[in-house]
């Protein structure tokens, strides 16, 4: 006898578990996206305090930003020097309060040198303190 | 004669489920991305020893536009120092934490009033960087 083979196999995938499907891969996606951490450089600024200029001591560490420039107590300094060199300043000053340093910023200083070089007098082990201008209107008569 | 009466059950169905799921997810999704700034453009700048910034309420973008937004919602200068006192609330040193997301070209004319508010705020101020060994 002669067996007739079934040639019509028409396998369908099914079909209705596709939306349990697209639900879990959703949720895997939003897990995934959710935990990716920021990461970053925590810090410790004084508290926001207004001080009248003729009260400024001059004790503390000066660093003034420009676009392209860091001027370590009014000296113009390389950029590879200027940690070692302010280094150097900090480690004979024993009292944490001594390890303030003052930094201004010219106005059109980017973001990325302003981190640059905070960071790097955070890394020296100086304490960061901003001095801001404050803009005052005066009426000439 | 007594007459049977015919009982019919009626039943939820359960093939929408999956459809109603499906909604729910994205309607909860679009609501969370109204509240984050992850459509806010900008390039961070780059530092070394970074660490992980952990978890806080309160992020400040100023974007590539030079705007300033708080947990993505656009505000002045001006208001910043309260707003973020609002959000933080009474919360415990530790839990101060505000992410500070600043575009790396912009100047310090705009950006140090923001840290000064942070400051004024009692905010714990993390600046988000890249590594700079990061290729």
């Amino acid at each position: 006898m002669r067996l007739r083979r079934n040639s019509n196999l028409l396998v369908e995938p099914p079909s209705s578990a596709t939306g349990d499907i697209a639900f879990n891969l959703i949720v895997f996606f939003l897990v995934c996206a959710s935990i990716q951490p920021d990461s970053g450089r925590k810090q410790t600024l004084p508290k926001a305090d207004q001080v009248e200029q003729e009260e400024q001591q001059t004790e503390n560490i000066q660093v003034e930003i420009a676009r392209q420039a860091v001027f370590l107590n009014g000296d113009l300094i390389a950029m590879k020097d200027f940690q070692p060199r302010l280094k150097a300043k900090l480690d004979v000053k024993p009292r944490p309060e001594d390890k303030v340093v003052v930094v201004k910023s010219r106005k059109d200083t980017p973001y990325s040198q302003w981190i640059a070089v905070t960071s790097r007098i955070e890394d020296a082990g100086g304490i960061v303190t901003l001095q801001l201008e404050e803009e005052q209107t005066v009426a000439v008569p | 004669m007594k007459i049977k009466r015919k009982t019919s059950r009626a039943e939820v169905p359960s093939m929408a489920m999956g459809d109603i799921a499906f909604n729910l997810l994205i309607f909860f999704v679009i609501l969370a991305r109204a509240q984050d700034d992850s459509h806010l453009q900008w390039t961070p700048a780059k530092a070394a020893n970074i660490e992980s910034a952990g978890n806080s309420r309160v992020s400040i973008v100023v974007d590539k536009d030079n705007k300033l937004y708080l947990n993505g919602g656009e505000i002045g200068v001006g208001q910043l120092a309260a707003a973020i006192q609002e959000e933080l609330g009474n919360a415990p040193a530790g839990e101060r934490v505000v992410l500070l997301k600043v575009h790396q070209e912009i100047l310090a004319q705009r950006f140090e009033p923001v840290i000064e508010a942070i400051s004024e705020a009692g905010g714990d101020l993390v600046h988000i960087v890249e590594d700079e060994n990061k290729k």
